[in-house]
């Protein structure tokens, strides 16, 4: 059954397609720069999706409520994809200007720091069975990388900003013409909503795993209520 | 000297993935007594002693262990009154079994003395300086006993406490047990020896099919 | 019992089981030797070159093996000890802290050795030795608690707590290498200290913080 959510995200993105290959190409990089239009939208979805994961990491460690591990892990599993593009596009926009794959600029060291904090993430929910030690273990660890990330950083920039030739020419902020924001604009909503729809349908797909391991549907509570009192408490 | 039951406890469930474990338990022990606690493999025997010992919080029911509220931050008060010996010795296998009693002490507010005289008085005074890896399963069993005696619990929990021991030593479980209860404490004692056991206990109940039934 | 007692208890008790059962001693630090001297046969021997990537090669090592350290056997304990402290009245964050201190200290000797080895092995040029004080002692408290909080996290599956702090740690190894760095040349490495006290800082509240939530659904 295709959601609302579902149809706008199919339509966004198309439009999506069609402005970023129909705006005029950039007047230094040419047609290369299109890549910017996934590039940097992946970026802003890699971001996003692990401010889900910590949010829901969060909230899952205040209230114990399982259905914020599903969403710290279905984020994070949306997340991942996104960062890996967003490394892939990186890499490909900077080849044809730099003639090699990788350089250590700061931006592309912190991407790939990121997508391999997402991947030791989905590897810690992996290695759990039991849905509620998997839901603190990796909230915990969403907590932790959070306080980390930051840090993680400032120690990139500040070490790439030591290092970086002065005269380098980096695929970074070419003129944005009102032409290409609206492109580039139009990627970022398209993602997003694209990001909504895939995260919908993960969460889904986890309350039903997790009711499988479980043998509890959604929602159902344990036989009698978990009230606790001394003496005369009822249920 | 405790008042009122030592457990108190109502409607017990426990869910675990894909299984209940404990289903409706509801018991009650008062001061003095000592239960033998009896029932199939797989029963949830050794799920209920750690229920009892304020180690898991059950799903659903409510009641009171030494007078705090199950599942709630007050078990958290009563624990150091509690001594469970369960399966698997409580020990670290590289120090010598006066090392792990003496660790036991430290935390208990004892001195290292009293470490070493409870080791004497479970026959162990010999083995004192051997590594807890190198001793028998018999004797790291009463090294728990020893244990139990430094911490001097007001609820004894004692998982399959006679496998392992010889009859000398099992006298062992018997003044344990008695210890705990002619202070006005209370035992739970899981067995599958019923003979062993029934000199000991002044009650006994059957866990079957996750609830518990008494039996005569 | 205060906090503090159990931590210092604790921390005596673990250290002498470690020193008894001397996994460290005799496996970690060997693993992390030869990979000093495993390196040069890949990358070339050169004096030169090896002075120069001594000092880093060094961090690296300390940083990818050390996490071993805090996944050495005697750092975690099976349940039934595990519930006998906590029925001890053993707070949770009181165990982090004395695991993680544990750890620390033999994290420092880790480094300290692994020092002596890459000294040996690559002649680097190093001036400043007393910041080398302060800076051992900041990456070994920083990754003994990272390794600590992944390995209550990942609970002894292999390489996971390893892949778990590997990413967190570049803060810690770039504070490291860069503040080593700058030694050398002379140029200010007080950012990276600070940094690698931040870390330090912020790791150490969030291993006490999130020490009880870990610890299970007994209350």
């Amino acid at each position: 059954m295709t959601r609302p959510i579902e149809i706008a995200a199919a339509g966004t993105m198309l439009t999506a397609l069609v402005a970023g290959l129909v705006v005029p190409p950039d007047a230094i990089q040419g047609d290369l720069q299109r890549i910017m239009y996934v590039h940097v939208p992946s970026a802003w979805l890699a971001y996003l999706a692990f401010a889900v994961t910590l949010a829901s990491s969060i909230a899952h460690l205040v209230n114990r409520d399982l259905k914020w591990d599903r969403r710290a892990g279905a984020s994070a599993e949306v997340g991942v994809v996104f960062t890996g593009l967003a490394l892939a596009t990186g890499m490909i926009w900077g080849k044809p200007v730099w003639g090699v794959w990788w350089t250590w600029d700061a931006r592309l060291v912190l991407t790939a720091a990121m997508f391999f904090v997402y991947l030791a993430y989905l590897a810690l929910r992996r290695s759990v069975d039991d849905p509620v030690v998997r839901g603190r273990r990796t909230a915990v660890f969403g907590i932790v990388a959070a306080v980390q990330i930051p840090l993680v950083h400032f120690s990139v920039v500040w070490w790439r900003s030591l290092h970086q030739p002065p005269t380098v020419l980096r695929p970074g902020e070419p003129q944005i013409d009102p032409p290409l924001l609206f492109a580039l604009v139009m990627g970022v909503v398209a993602f997003t909503i694209l990001y909504a729809a895939l995260f919908r349908r993960r969460v889904e797909l986890a309350e039903v795993e997790d009711a499988l391991v479980t043998g509890v549907a959604v929602g159902e509570a344990v036989a009698g209520a978990a009230v606790v009192e001394p003496g005369g408490g009822g249920r | 000297m405790p008042e009122g039951p030592i457990v108190d406890v109502h409607g017990i469930a426990l869910r675990r993935p894909g299984a209940l474990i404990l289903r409706d338990v509801t018991l009650r022990v008062a001061p003095g007594e000592a239960v033998g606690l009896f029932g199939a493999n797989g029963s949830g025997k050794s799920t209920l002693l750690r229920v009892l010992a304020t180690l898991e919080k059950p799903s659903s029911g409510w009641g009171t262990v030494l007078g705090a509220a199950v599942g709630t931050g007050a078990a958290e008060m009563v624990r150091t009154r509690i001594a469970l010996v369960a399966h698997e010795p409580a020990l670290r296998e590289n120090l010598t079994l006066e090392e792990n009693l003496r660790l036991v002490a430290a935390l208990s507010g004892r001195h290292d003395e009293d470490a070493a005289e409870a080791l004497a008085a479970v026959g162990l005074a010999g083995a004192r300086h051997r590594r807890a890896a190198v001793c028998s399963n018999g004797m790291r069993r009463r090294a728990e006993f020893a244990r139990v005696a430094l911490i001097g619990p007001d609820l004894l929990l004692l998982d399959e406490a006679h496998v392992g021991l010889d009859p000398a030593a099992g006298i062992l479980v018997e003044e344990m047990v008695e210890r705990t209860t002619s202070r006005g404490g209370a035992a739970v004692l899981v067995s599958h020896e019923r003979e062993r056991v029934r000199e000991i206990i002044s009650r006994s109940v059957t866990l079957s099919d996750g609830r518990l039934e008494e039996t005569p | 019992m205060s906090l503090v007692h159990q931590i210092v208890v604790l921390f005596r008790f673990q250290l002498r089981d470690e020193v008894r059962t001397g996994e460290v001693a005799a496996v970690v630090i060997p693993f992390g030797a030869i990979a000093l001297l495993v390196i040069p046969m890949a990358i070339g021997i050169e004096t030169t070159l090896l002075a120069r990537v001594g000092p880093g090669l060094f961090w690296a090592v300390v940083l990818l093996f050390g996490v071993v350290v805090t996944q050495r056997r005697t750092a975690s304990t099976g349940q039934a000890h595990h519930d006998a402290l906590t029925l001890l009245g053993v707070d949770p964050a009181a165990r982090f802290a004395a695991t993680a201190l544990a750890s620390g200290v033999l994290l420092l000797v880790f480094e300290v050795a692994l020092g002596l080895v890459t000294i040996v092995l690559y002649d680097p040029l190093l001036t400043g030795w007393a910041w080398l004080g302060l800076v051992l002692p900041l990456v070994a408290a920083g990754l003994a608690m990272l390794g600590t909080i992944a390995g209550f996290v990942a609970d002894g599956r292999g390489p996971l707590a390893p892949l778990l702090v590997a990413p967190l740690a570049i803060p810690i190894l770039l504070g490291a290498a860069q503040a080593t760095e700058g030694l050398v040349q002379g140029a200010g490495i007080l950012r990276w200290i600070l940094m690698l006290a931040l870390v330090d800082v912020l790791l150490a509240l969030a291993g006490v913080l999130t020490a009880r939530p870990l610890e299970g659904p007994s209350t």
